[in-house]
């Protein structure tokens, strides 16, 4: 039996080498950013960024920081709130439409799809038009209803999706004791489908802090700007001093990453529940 | 469960009022690419279809809309090969699976603007990692110019690309591959097939679904890629790396020629329509009613 294992193994030997091979091509972007992001002026010169760093230079950190502070602040501003509403519009409407027999909601659902889908750019500009007729153009609660219009159908096509497992008799039950629609999602779906609503809150969380083009586009200056702006601003003034660039991307990548390290199976969950199956 | 008029209405009406007001956007870009719009005040000028003749003139919008073709075909198909490649790589591996699948997986937490910090870096042709390193390996022959060359700039972009979305195209495949029934893999381990044959005989072709799904969910992507241009190469050397994503946002927001910009997206808009109506009601249909 042992050596059937031992077999067994062995022939495994060239898949897992080729794994090991190619994991290692997908880390080096990683390792060149924190082992760089670590290192002295001086050590960059010497261009010899395979190397690790000799010591821990987390000034490069703090000088970073100094310039992202305003724009995380921001990010941390806009993504928590228009995630919060998002998810909250998306997943009441999912929950209707996922769970009640109702003649439009294929209707409704195929359009939601496509409003999912769509390219930012086809609605870049009369969203900046709506938003400086609100007069919050180049302002927090601005970029918050930018992302909530934009995110929501996405929330709602994950959490429809997901609330389509929970069993039907859960429901029927309910209907029994007389509960509502309203009652119901409260007091039963939300925390029987509590992890649709964590995976795809967390999801949405990630692509708004992540997001670029929208962030740039409705905002000027740094009163308002998140984070990837001033990221790519750095690129800009900062060139050439790559271990400030470094341990800039290193920063506003550490929500995101602490996301995926910690709680990846959601994301996971809800990635493949927004596209394929639940 | 009873429902009736009110609930309806009390549920459905923030996404309804979201829906409309983004069909009001799109109807909006619309019109004003029917429209003389030159400089940020609104100037309601019909000019009917003049913008779209004027974007058909310009070498530059031809130059962008073939880049996005050739990031189609030079982003899709790698990916998504990359992609099926390690998700059966990965089942094979066994208890292995959950050590790699993150480590192809995280660049997808990243943001673009944080990918294209790094990989304008590593691409850099002086100072960047990938030419040095080669050096320092005796190989600095094999040293290219990448981003400084507007022949191999794009093919750069989608490199990076391929990096941070090969770890998406692989978990639609995992799941695919974990969807075959069992019993289909033993008949033919028992009739003697090696792994290459069952990729090809049995993986294969039953993971069409989820290969559409990548090809949808890629195309789509490859149409609103922005973020790496603008922060690797900013649509250069001269305009060789622009895709109609940049171009519009250049148009618009840099030189303020509004109505051209909103041709643009009219046609990124008709592009994704392609993809994304099929998509959606391939989607639609698996709601249960």
């Amino acid at each position: 039996m042992k050596t059937m294992n031992m077999k067994k193994w062995l022939s495994k030997l060239p898949l897992l080498f080729i794994l090991t091979v190619a994991a290692l091509v997908w880390l080096l972007p990683m390792y060149t950013m924190v082992a760089n992001s670590l290192k002295t002026q001086q050590e960059i010169i010497r261009a010899q960024y395979y190397l690790p760093p000799h010591g821990l230079e987390l000034r490069n950190y703090v000088t970073a920081f100094s310039i992202l502070k305003q724009g995380l602040l921001n990010s941390v501003l806009v993504s928590v709130p228009a995630t919060v509403l998002a998810v909250f519009l998306g997943s009441w409407a999912g929950f209707f439409l996922a769970r009640m027999r109702f003649k439009y909601s294929q209707t409704i659902f195929f359009t939601t799809t496509i409003a999912t889908f769509l390219p930012y750019q086809v609605v870049l500009f009369p969203l900046m038009y709506l938003l400086m007729t609100l007069h919050v153009i180049n302002t927090r609660p601005g970029l918050v209803l930018a992302y909530l219009i934009l995110n929501t159908p996405m929330a709602m096509l994950i959490t429809a999706t997901f609330f389509q497992m929970i069993p039907v008799e859960l429901q029927e039950a309910a209907a029994l004791d007389g509960c509502g629609p309203v009652t119901f999602y409260w007091r039963i779906l939300l925390p029987v489908g509590r992890l649709a609503i964590i995976s795809t809150a967390i999801l949405i969380f990630t692509f708004i802090w992540n997001e670029f083009l929208i962030a740039m586009a409705m905002t000027q200056g740094p009163s308002a700007q998140m984070a990837t702006p001033v990221l790519a601003g750095l690129k800009g003034n900062y060139a050439q001093v790559w271990h400030i660039q470094m341990a800039g991307a290193m920063i506003t990548s550490i929500p995101p990453l602490l996301i995926f390290i910690f709680l990846g199976r959601y994301f996971v969950a809800g990635l493949m529940a927004g596209t394929l199956k639940g | 469960m009873r429902y009736n008029r009110v609930h309806i209405v009390l549920f459905l009406a923030p996404i309804l009022i979201i829906v409309l007001v983004l069909c009001g956007m799109i109807a909006w870009t619309g019109a004003v690419s029917m429209d003389n719009w030159v400089g940020m005040a609104p100037v309601w000028q019909f000019n009917g279809l003049q913008n779209y003749a004027t974007l058909f003139r310009m070498e530059r919008f031809w130059s962008a809309l073939q880049n996005n073709l050739i990031w189609m075909v030079a982003f899709i198909i790698p990916s998504a090969a990359l992609g099926l490649l390690l998700a059966y790589g990965l089942t094979l591996s066994g208890r292995a699976e959950s050590l790699f699948r993150p480590l192809f997986l995280y660049p997808l937490a990243l943001s673009f603007v944080v990918t294209g910090t790094l990989w304008a870096w590593l691409y850099d042709p002086d100072a960047g990692v990938i030419n040095n390193i080669l050096k320092s390996v005796g190989l600095g022959d094999l040293g290219q110019p990448w981003i400084s060359s507007p022949r191999q700039a794009t093919f750069c972009l989608i490199g990076a690309a391929i990096w941070q979305y090969t770890g998406f195209a692989m978990t639609l495949y995992l799941a695919a591959i974990r969807d075959i029934p069992s019993e289909i893999f033993e008949a033919a381990k028992v009739d003697g097939a090696s792994d290459i044959q069952i990729f090809r005989h049995v993986v294969v072709p039953n993971v069409t679904q989820a290969t559409l799904v990548t090809i949808a969910m890629l195309t789509v992507f490859t149409l609103k890629v922005f973020d790496l241009v603008w922060v690797i190469t900013f649509g250069g050397p001269g305009t060789s790396t622009e895709v109609l994503g940049f171009f519009m946002y250049v148009a618009t927001y840099r030189q303020a020629f509004i109505g051209l910009g909103a041709a643009i997206s009219v046609i990124i808009l008709i592009l994704a329509i392609a993809v994304v109506v099929p998509y959606a009601w391939w989607s639609m249909k698996r709601l249960q009613t």
